[in-house]
Order: C-alpha cells, then structure tokens, then sequence
C-alpha cells in the first residue's frame, strides 16, 4: 500500500508525459561525453589541413611500401644467423621477466588470495598491484631506465615488474576458486599453513597457474620486441629499429617483422598444446 | 610389497584402545555457548561426555547446530563460551602449536569427502599424517616406511587399496568416503567426526560407509560422533542418539527409547511420521 502511494509521487511528468528515466548525474555525464565524441567526429575532418596531400599519391606510395614490406623481404644490414640470435635475445628477455615475475608473483598471490590470508594484507597488495597494473609496462621500463640506463636491466626490471602485478591477480584468483572444503579438512587434522599452500593449492590451481604463466610469456615476447626498439633492450626489436629509422630499409622491416609473427605462431601454438594437455589431464 | 603390507603396522590404532580403559570418558562437553555476531545462539547450554569406542549418532532438522557443535569439538569454530575437555585436556584455551597436535588426535569426515581432487588417493590419505610433522618434513612428503605402511593397511581394511594409485576425481562418491574415512584414521585418533557423511551417498554407498564407521568403533576402540539427517540409519546403527533442535540437546539416550514424541521435540510436529517411512 506504501508501495503504491510513494510511486504515484515518485513518477516524473515533464510536458505531460510520463518520463521513463529519472535524471541522475552519471547518466548525464555519459550523454554529454557520448554526444561530444559524435560531434568531434563529425566536425574535426573539415578543420584539417589537406592541402600538401595527394591522396592518389599518397595511397599509391602506402601499398608500394606494404609491398616492398610483406612480398618483397630481404635481409641486407643484418646476416640470417644474426637475426636468429637477436630473436634468441628477444626470447630471452621475455624468458628472464616472466620466469622472475612468476615465482614472486607465486608468494605475493598466496598473501593476497583472501581465503588464505587475512583481508587486511591482501587488500594492500591487491591496491599495490593494481597500481602497478595501470601504468603500462613502456613507462614503467623507462623508469627503471633513470636507475639503470637504457638497455636491457631496465626492460627486465620494468616487464618483471609489470608481470608480477599482473599473474598475482590471475595466480590469486586461481587460488580463490579452491573448494575451501579441502582447506577445511587439511585444517581439521593439524596441518600447518605450509602444508596446505603445498598439498592443496599447489596440485589443484598448477594448471591455470602454468596457462597463465605461459599467456604471460607471449605478451612479454611482444613487449620485448617493442622494448627493443623503446628502450634499446636489444634483440630483434632493435634491429627493427634501425631497418626502418636509421637505414630506411623496408625490405628488411618486412623480412624481421615475419620471423617475429612465425616465433609468435610457434608460441601459440605450444600453448594450445600445452593448454590442451592440461585440459586433457583434469577430467 | 605384499610381505611389508601383511606386516601388522608398528603402531597402529588397535594399541591406542589397549593404553585407555574401555568406557573411559575421552570428551566431556560442560555449558557449551555459541553464537555468532551475538545474534540468537546456535548452541546452547550442551552437556555432553563420550566414553571410548562408543557410536553416538546427533539428528535434528537442518539449521539445529549439529555441523557448528562438531566443528567447535575440535576448535574448526571457536565456541563463545563452556568448557570441552577431550582427551584430559582443555580445549577452549589452546593456542595454535597445541592445538593442532589436539587436532591431529580428532579424525574428521565431511558429507562432500573434501578430497583433494586433483592428487591420488594415497597422497590424500597420508594428508592426515601433517598434523605429526614439522613444516619441512609435510612441505617435503617426508612419510617413513611404517607411516606409508599404516596408510595402505587402513585402505586394505576400507577396501580401497586396489586405488591407491588412482586419481581421487576418478572415484564414486562412495570410494571417495572411503579415502575420506581412510585419511581421518591415519591420524590415528581417538575421536573420530562424522559430518554428514552419507547425505551425497546412494543407499548401497550409505550402507558400506555406516558398516566401516561402526566397524571402526567397535574393533578399535574409536570414539565415532555422526551428524546425521536419517532417523532410521541413526536408530540401527548407533549407541547412543542425542537430538538436537534450535540448538539445544532435547535427547540424550539409547536408540530404543527414542520415542515418538521424542522424535517429535526433536523435529517438530509436522513431521513425527518421518519414522513410519
């Protein structure tokens, strides 16, 4: 009965009709971001200066480089052995952060998973690391770098660092999804705490932890390759670099630009293996 | 392997039954208190003393308290207030490293097995060892001969020893019981709790695990505290049955007097045919 007389006051008429939304200020927020974007959109394309351009040119010369990029690659500054080493290097660096990231990332998510420690500690890492998560992995390399100089000590600290903020929440959250009756029942005939991280959260959370890890790996591949080129951490993406700044040799972007994407297929297509594997085994 | 497995264990439960006295109180339960958030109590003013190798059996409706009484035994829940005394010692008051070697001295059984699925059945088993080891020796599975040994009989006397090897996630419920019965025997208790351990099971997987658990009471001496929701497999099966309702015991006494308006207090009105079935 309350019910229905504070709705009868509650209904909004504006121009004697009944309005179906009630204003509120994240809604009109919203509207006003949304209906500026589609104004900037359609307005910004008369303000700009075309004058210079020949689009027919301009198209013409785009495929003539995508061509000599992806039909015609050749190697010219670097040897084949050369670039093989630079992807090894490569490899190594995404090797190196994800191995290192892993294993604190390991601890760090066993203090933040929130039935195995209490809230108040994990809520700090889980802050701490969400912190870290948003400060994309490029910045913080060059943060790294006032301390360590350009190279590639800087482009492990920043991608450890980025990997870690990142597999502590997926590795914790792995270990939050365990039937907390297991838990219950190690607790139940003495075990200590160690015991059950080991004989509990370890076996059944290896899985997801490895398919993580591994996802990890393919995104540090990728990272290094830009690292490379951003922040002088060597291996392919240096190379890179310098075929397209300094020789201006699109020949050989084209050529180091395949065997990054054949390592990153060989990459996939471990992981679906491995992924497969696992998935294989749980049943 | 068969030569070490005929091998009577070096000290297995049947020698705990010699050390204490048949009919000796191992868990005197005095004004037991609990409630949560100081709403209305779960349980209150429990009276309760176990002898060694009985089979005492607790029904009530759901929500009586039967899970929390079991869990505040061996201290899984603290109680609020009272007293339990289990084995000569003061329960309420331990702290963390006592506690747990009292713990290991409590066997545990859980209606859902809470198995780790993902390991083999021995390895689940030998889990009941951790409550005698230190962090590294659990860390590192460092279990002597004679504990792998007492392990494999407990599972040839379940019947379980043809799985030792198997994954627990590839048993039936009522295989996985028996691990679960298995692991809580190899602490070697004196005390063993049962809760709810055959509310997932099939009536023929029921039948199997009441017959271990009331073998287990009566061969070796242990002490067996069931949580139970059939009347009827209560009645068969146990010593003694306590009925709990709202979180008082309305019942306290053998099986056969349990009468029917005893059942009634016990449930509530609306159902006082449940035994009838």
């Amino acid at each position: 009965m309350q019910a229905t007389s504070s709705m009868q006051s509650n209904i909004k008429i504006r121009n004697g009709k009944i309005q179906i939304k009630t204003f509120n200020r994240s809604n009109f927020v919203l509207h006003f971001i949304l209906s500026f974007l589609v104004l900037f959109t359609i307005v910004a394309p008369f303000f700009l200066e075309y004058g210079a351009i020949d689009i027919q040119t301009a198209i013409f010369y785009t495929l003539d480089n995508l061509k000599m990029m992806f039909l015609q690659p050749a190697l010219s500054q670097v040897t084949l052995t050369a670039a093989l080493y630079q992807i090894l290097i490569t490899l190594a660096l995404a090797f190196l952060s994800t191995l290192i990231g892993a294993v604190i990332s390991f601890f760090l998510a066993i203090l933040s998973a929130k039935n195995l420690m209490p809230s108040y500690i994990s809520n700090v890492i889980i802050a701490f690391n969400s912190f870290i998560r948003a400060v994309p992995t490029v910045l913080w390399v060059l943060i790294f770098a006032i301390v360590a100089g350009l190279g590639s000590v800087a482009a492990i600290l920043g991608m450890t660092l980025h990997t870690i903020a990142y597999l502590t929440k997926a590795y914790a959250e792995s270990f939050e999804e365990i039937d907390n009756g297991m838990i219950e029942a190690l607790r139940a005939t003495g075990a200590k705490w160690w015991h059950i991280i080991i004989h509990v959260v370890l076996p059944q959370t290896s899985s997801y932890m490895v398919s993580w890890t591994f996802l990890r790996f393919e995104t540090n591949y990728g990272v290094a390759i830009a690292m490379g080129a951003a922040a002088a951490a060597g291996g392919i993406g240096f190379e890179l670099f310098m075929a397209s700044s300094f020789y201006y040799d699109l020949h050989e972007v084209g050529m180091i630009t395949y065997f990054a994407l054949i390592i990153a297929l060989i990459l996939e297509f471990i992981s679906i293996r491995i992924k497969n594997k696992l998935i294989g085994s749980k049943s | 392997m068969q030569q070490v497995l005929n091998k009577e264990p070096i000290n297995s439960s049947v020698e705990i039954s010699k050390k204490v006295q048949k009919g000796e109180v191992i868990l005197k339960v005095q004004d037991l208190y609990k409630s949560y958030n100081r709403g209305t109590p779960v349980l209150q003013d429990i009276q309760m003393e176990l002898k060694q190798g009985e089979f005492i059996s607790i029904i009530g409706p759901s929500g009586a308290g039967k899970s929390t009484f079991l869990r505040c035994i061996n201290r899984m829940i603290d109680p609020t207030s009272g007293s339990i005394v289990f084995d000569n010692t003061e329960m309420t008051s331990l702290k963390k490293a006592d506690l747990r070697k009292q713990r290991s001295k409590i066997g545990m059984v859980f209606q859902h097995y809470n198995l780790v699925s993902r390991l083999s059945v021995f390895e689940n088993v030998l889990h009941g060892r951790f409550g005698y080891k230190s962090t590294l020796q659990g860390v590192f599975s460092l279990f002597s001969e004679e504990e792998k040994e007492l392990a494999l009989s407990i599972l040839d006397k379940l019947g379980m020893k043809e799985f030792a090897y198997k994954r627990c996630d590839q048993l039936s419920g009522g295989q996985k019981q028996r691990v679960g019965i298995a692991r809580a025997l190899v602490q070697q208790p004196k005390l063993l709790l049962c809760d709810e351990p055959i509310a997932s099971l099939d009536p023929n997987a029921s039948k199997i695990i009441m017959d271990h658990l009331k073998d287990i009471s009566e061969t070796m001496g242990i002490t067996v505290l069931v949580n139970l929701h059939q009347v009827d497999v209560a009645l068969k099966y146990s010593d003694r049955v306590i009925g709990l309702n709202k979180g008082r015991i309305v019942y306290d006494g053998v099986p056969e007097k349990l009468s029917n308006s005893a059942i009634r207090d016990i449930y509530g009105s609306e159902i006082e045919d449940l035994i009838l079935e």
